[in-house]
């Protein structure tokens, strides 16, 4: 599709849409990690209130101003993710392995 | 495509990149759109610029979406093991169904970062992407959990009630 800017599609005249978008995607993820939080926080808060409190950081990192020349630090940022996520995974099999068969 | 459905954009991982965007990523002439961020400075070495920030941050939502679908099958292995009342007769069928589910969350989280990691190296080189291994093992593994679902309930219903 042409547009005025001469590009061929409507990112190509405002690049900001991409940011917002990928902001969020972020208050997604952060909401999706509170979700989980919320959910363990019943029967197992000291699980629960580390995912909450990964929430709010997820939440925050996802309003840094995004330059592509910081990459370590969305390396990082995307590490800690990853690293979170597995942690929870890891204490569900616990909580799980536990739970009576 | 439409721009509703660019990569990542929809929370939905299987939107993850068409091949014409990818292709664009490596072209010489893919930044220079007016507003647009140049790339920043070769990298050491040789061969590696900063890519397209746009192409960076489809990446990064991609990613993201990857890792929404992990925690989504985390919490719902969690939920099945913790939340279903047992199956008559088939001790540990929640746990069969359960487990699974979790172990997968835990592999996509792992793997969506190295695919990250893969497709930002690929962007810098202006390299084709590779194609992506999630769809693959999110539909193959769900479709074996559902069958394995389908046959513990079959068996439940038979042995539970005598």
């Amino acid at each position: 599709m042409s547009t005025p800017g001469g590009g061929d599609d409507f990112e190509d005249v405002d690049p900001g849409l991409a940011g917002a978008r990928t902001e969020l995607a972020w208050t997604r993820t952060a909401i999706s990690f509170a979700a989980v939080g919320a959910a363990l926080l019943r029967n197992h808060p000291v699980v629960g209130i580390p995912v909450l409190a990964l929430s709010l950081l997820v939440w925050e990192l996802g309003r840094l101003p995004r330059n592509p020349a910081t990459g370590a630090t969305r390396t990082r940022h995307l590490r800690l993710i990853t690293a979170g996520i597995t942690g929870i995974a890891l204490a569900a099999l616990v909580i799980t392995l536990a739970t009576g068969w | 495509m439409s721009r509703a459905d660019s990569p990542g954009s929809a929370g939905s991982p299987g939107s993850a990149g068409s091949p014409g965007r990818h292709n664009r990523a490596g072209s010489p002439d893919s930044a220079d759109g007016p507003g647009r961020p140049d790339p920043v400075g070769a990298a050491p070495g040789g061969g590696e610029r900063e890519p397209d920030a746009r192409f960076t941050w489809a990446n990064e939502r991609t990613f993201l979406a990857w890792s929404r679908t992990a925690l989504a099958l985390v919490l719902g292995g969690l939920a099945v093991a913790q939340l279903l009342p047992p199956f008559p007769g088939v001790p540990g069928a929640r746990h069969v169904i359960g487990i699974p589910l979790i172990l997968l969350g835990g592999a996509i989280a792992v793997l969506s970062y190295t695919e990250w990691q893969a497709n930002q190296r690929a962007l810098r080189r202006g390299e084709p992407l590779r194609r992506s291994l999630l769809p693959r093992l999110l539909a193959g593994t769900i479709a074996v959990i559902a069958l394995l679902s389908a046959v513990l309930a079959l068996v439940s219903a038979v042995t539970g009630h005598p």
